[in-house]
């Protein structure tokens, strides 16, 4: 039994199955994964109702030296939001709204459990806007999103989400409540990025947009990856800077007709029906890729980046083909559905070498035999996020287990052209010494020893890979998975 | 987002879904409960534990039965899942796994026994045209007319929307329109069954309500009810080839476009909600607002939250018969939300819809009137 948390009823449970939903994130991970190494299950979920129950909360785990592990949406897929060491799973949802816009500063204050849709969609009824925001602003909160990359669209203009931040409130691993600010001690900027390990951020205030008066969005489409390369590299330094700009490869095309919708850019099929199997698997159908540039702002400075776009290398779509794509831009996961499972791997990316990673996406697509997509964004003029999937099924655990080992062959592409993964969470700390230098890696976990000394908040991520994933443990297992998928993948197309 | 969306089955659609979580942000009930399971993606979670033979208890599978099927969930899905077909065919299983709350079986009997969901003498279906001063001796049952008014159980025996029942025959009757209702020979539509999981118990009324309307030889069946229209338009339309299944507020446009409808000066400023029914899962957005758009003199002050993003009242999916109080808690938060616009009422187009967002108003605006559009369209005939 937990020790009894001083907590209105209805803001804990220890009910089995409601604790199964908090041991999960986007990503099914096989058991043998997860029970066998960790204990992904919590003992109770908590859900504080404000700052000051997040704070007795977290001063009671902490005489208790209870594990807790801060969720938001858990839209995240490397276990960011996930316990591995059991204890408490703090749901934050219930810190929702409250959304105060400061006209004058251009700032607003915000609870973290606000999704980004929910807080744009205030805010444009005031006349002002979020400046970027997730691709899963749907779903994703605003205290998720600081306490993890934050870039998305909207970044390549306005910068990461760190740049923005005005304040926050947090709760320490003592159960303190402090406002941080960019010269506090600690500064806000710890708190960027730390997926839950330093605290609970209880209210955030960040920089905003006036509404912008003018948008315009384009489509274009190119007949080889270097063509696109150089596109999204033209547009991402070009001035006036873009809102956004996203790119996918034919890879993510087929994968869309695969999974029920029409490509953009494709060549139609013939009169109605699914396009043929073998269309589906030969991305030679089509383009080689395609990007969407969006401008927002003031109507000269929009008018001024669409003139500029005559420059740009690719045919432009029709006007209403980029309006779609701009209205689907938060819903590639509808790929998704011709997997039935999808994998993927997350790359920060030199855009300098876009497209040689993309080719060498391509390469290993042809040569494992396994269809890969790949999209991504510009996030700032030098670097991009790219994410490569590739659908696999679950329900298949051996194959699926092997398939899971595959997203070290796309992560190690990733690295040899200068890439690394993007976000930390579990899955990734294997990658931990391509994710930080060693002054940087001991940085933080001379912050994490300073604010958590007993290791409280959201242990097991972030600062060191747990057995079984030190590297040397994880390198041949996941070389073995991924030769193993290969070979399965080669005999199943062989098979009739 | 793109319009098409798909149900393979449970067991395809279990793994399909990506467990993002768009769904949790726009659910009503999952804002009213906040424990994972009471969201979309938890329900579905808790429906592949059942599947999977996981030991799950009638008590835990209660959240599968703690949603309205409004639909707020498939407008932003973004792996496309049809989540209506979803539930009803989660709740089949679950059902059929006697993992069903109880009070589901009393409809379920009421309907078998009685043939409406309220247990009633189903002869007193009319019994709100007999307190008409002006209704005709036969109380608008005819043996054969062009349309076929379907009351439905909610209008019928309902005290508080008895009136919309007054307000459709009074305005058919001034644009002159051939119809009739069943009285008596009408039996629930079966929407709360097929709702409750009991796919298979609603058969024998759609049998008794086909046979009823092919002896009228109706060419148009008009429903106030949305769910009873898109019970019928899901479960009847294959067996009435070329017979049109119209909410009230389509057929009413129609005749106002025709001239048929001559309406006076309403000077009232109203809000409108869309009920999920009608709306997000029956695709009629355009009928009430036109209607609306027709009284002269009416102020129409739309909510920011409607269209595709209406909120759900709270008593869709036989909710009032699962958690009452969670019901009443999502009708307060929608009502708040329609009263913020200064609208003095609220004009739906559902009569359960108008049933919760009232007891929602009295609670929490008790200034602001809730009517079914029918009534407030009487109001203003000529
Ligand atoms: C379709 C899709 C698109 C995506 N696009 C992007 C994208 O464009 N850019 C991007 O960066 N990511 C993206 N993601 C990943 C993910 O959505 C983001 O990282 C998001 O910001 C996570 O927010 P969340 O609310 O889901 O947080 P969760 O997943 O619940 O938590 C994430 C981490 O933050 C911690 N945390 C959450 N809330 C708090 C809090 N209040 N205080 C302290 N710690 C907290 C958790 O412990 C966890 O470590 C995408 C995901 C999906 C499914």
């Amino acid at each position: 039994m937990m020790p009894i948390f001083d907590l209105p009823p209805d803001r804990l449970t220890e009910d089995l199955v409601e604790r199964t939903m908090y041991a999960r994130d986007l990503a099914p991970v096989p058991e043998i994964m997860t029970r066998s190494f960790f204990q992904t299950l919590p003992d109770a979920i908590v859900r504080p109702a404000n700052a000051t129950q997040v704070a007795d909360v977290i001063r009671q785990a902490a005489s208790l030296q209870l594990p807790v592990t801060p969720r938001a949406a858990g839209s995240t897929s490397y276990y960011n939001a996930v316990p591995v060491r059991g204890g408490l799973v703090l749901d934050v949802n219930s810190l929702r709204y409250d959304i105060s816009l400061d006209t004058a500063r251009q700032t607003v204050r915000v609870l973290p459990g606000t999704t980004w849709f929910e807080l744009d969609d205030t805010l444009r009824r005031q006349g002002a806007a979020v400046r970027s925001y997730p691709s899963s602003a749907i779903a994703a909160t605003v205290g998720g999103w600081v306490s993890t990359q934050g870039h998305g669209i909207g970044s390549l203009q306005y910068g990461a989400i760190a740049d923005q931040l005005v304040s926050l409130q947090v709760v320490l691993p003592t159960g303190e409540l402090r406002e941080l600010t960019r010269n506090s001690d600690p500064p806000l900027s710890w708190f960027v990025a730390a997926e839950g390990t330093l605290g609970v951020i209880t209210t955030v205030e960040l920089g905003v947009r006036p509404r912008p008066a003018a948008e315009s969005h384009h489509l274009f489409s190119f007949d080889d990856l270097d063509a696109l390369g150089t596109g999204v590299q033209s547009l991402s330094h070009s001035q006036p800077r873009p809102y956004t700009v996203f790119f996918a490869d034919a890879g993510y095309l087929a994968l869309l007709e695969r999974a029920g919708f029409h490509a953009p850019g494709a060549r139609r099929q013939e009169a109605g029906g699914p396009p043929p199997a073998s269309r589906l698997l030969s991305p030679a159908s089509y383009p080689a890729g395609m990007l969407m540039v969006s401008f927002q702002g003031e109507p000269a400075a929009v008018n001024q980046g669409r003139d500029g776009l005559a420059r740009l290398p690719g045919r432009e779509l029709p006007s209403e083909l980029a309006l779609e794509e701009w209205s689907l831009r938060l819903y590639h996961l509808r790929n998704k559905r011709g997997g039935p499972s999808l994998l993927a791997t997350d790359i920060w990316l030199p855009l300098r070498n876009l497209a040689a990673y993309l080719a060498g996406v391509r390469k290993l697509a042809v040569r494992s035999r396994q269809q890969i997509g790949s999209y991504g964004l510009a996030i700032t003029p030098e670097w991009g996020q790219v994410m490569s999937i590739y659908p696999t099924d679950e329900r298949r655990t051996a194959a699926y287990l092997a398939a899971i080992g595959f997203t070290k062959r796309l992560h190690d592409l990733g690295a040899h052209y200068g890439g690394r993964p993007y976000g930390v969470g579990l899955w990734n700390t294997p990658y931990l010494s391509r994710l930080f230098s060693r002054t940087d890696l001991r940085e933080l976990r001379r912050r994490k020893a300073l604010l958590d000394p007993h290791g409280i908040m959201n242990p097991g991520k972030l600062y060191a890979a747990p057995f079984p994933l030190w590297p040397v443990t994880f390198a041949p297992a996941a070389t073995a998975l991924s030769l193993a998928h290969t070979t399965f993948l080669r005999g199943e197309r062989r098979s009739p | 987002m793109s319009d098409s969306t798909f149900f393979q089955g449970l067991d395809a659609e279990t793994t399909i879904c990506a467990h993002c979580g768009f769904c949790r942000a726009v659910c009503p009930t999952y804002a009213g409960v906040g424990w994972e399971s009471c969201s979309p993606r938890g329900r579905v979670h808790l429906t592949q534990l059942m599947l999977s033979g996981t030991p799950v208890s009638s008590e835990q599978m209660t959240r599968l039965f703690q949603c309205t099927v409004c639909s707020a969930c498939t407008q932003v899905c973004p792996t496309r899942i049809d989540l209506r077909q979803f539930w009803l065919a989660a709740r089949a299983e679950a059902t059929r796994r006697n993992l069903a709350p109880p009070g589901l079986g009393l409809a379920q009997a009421n309907v078998a026994n009685t043939g409406n969901v309220y247990g009633y003498p189903n002869d007193e279906r009319a019994g709100w045209a007999e307190y008409m001063d002006d209704a005709p001796a036969d109380l608008y049952q005819r043996e054969t007319a062009e349309v076929l008014y379907f009351v439905g159980c909610s209008t019928a025996f309902s005290p508080r929307v008895q009136p919309i029942a007054e307000s459709l025959v009074r305005l058919m009757s001034a644009a002159e329109v051939d119809f009739t209702i069943l009285g008596g020979d009408e039996v629930c539509c079966g929407f709360p069954l097929q709702v409750a999981g009991m796919p298979d118990r609603f058969h024998d009324v759609v049998e008794s309500n086909l046979a009823q309307v092919r002896a009228r030889e109706a060419s148009t069946i008009v429903f106030n009810c949305p769910a009873c229209r898109l019970m019928w338009q899901e479960e009847y339309a294959r067996h009435l080839p070329g017979v049109r299944m119209l909410h009230a507020t389509e057929l009413l446009a129609e005749l106002s476009a025709a001239g048929r409808l001559p309406l006076n000066e309403l000077n009232q400023t109203v809000t409108y909600h869309d009920p999920c029914d009608l709306a997000r899962n029956g695709g009629v957005y355009e009928a009430p607002r036109q209607l609306l758009a027709a009284i002269p003199g009416l102020k129409l002050i739309e909510a920011h939250e409607r269209r595709e993003r209406g909120m759900c009242c709270g008593g869709g999916g036989d909710m009032e018969m699962v958690d009452p109080a969670l019901s009443q808690r999502v009708a307060t938060t929608t009502v708040d939300k329609l009263a913020a616009t200064g609208a003095g009422t609220i004009i739906t187009a559902c009569p359960q819809c108008v049933r919760t967002l009232s007891r929602g108003a009295e609670r929490s605006a008790p200034g602001v009137a809730v009517l079914d559009i029918v009534e407030l369209l009487a109001r203003a005939l000529t």
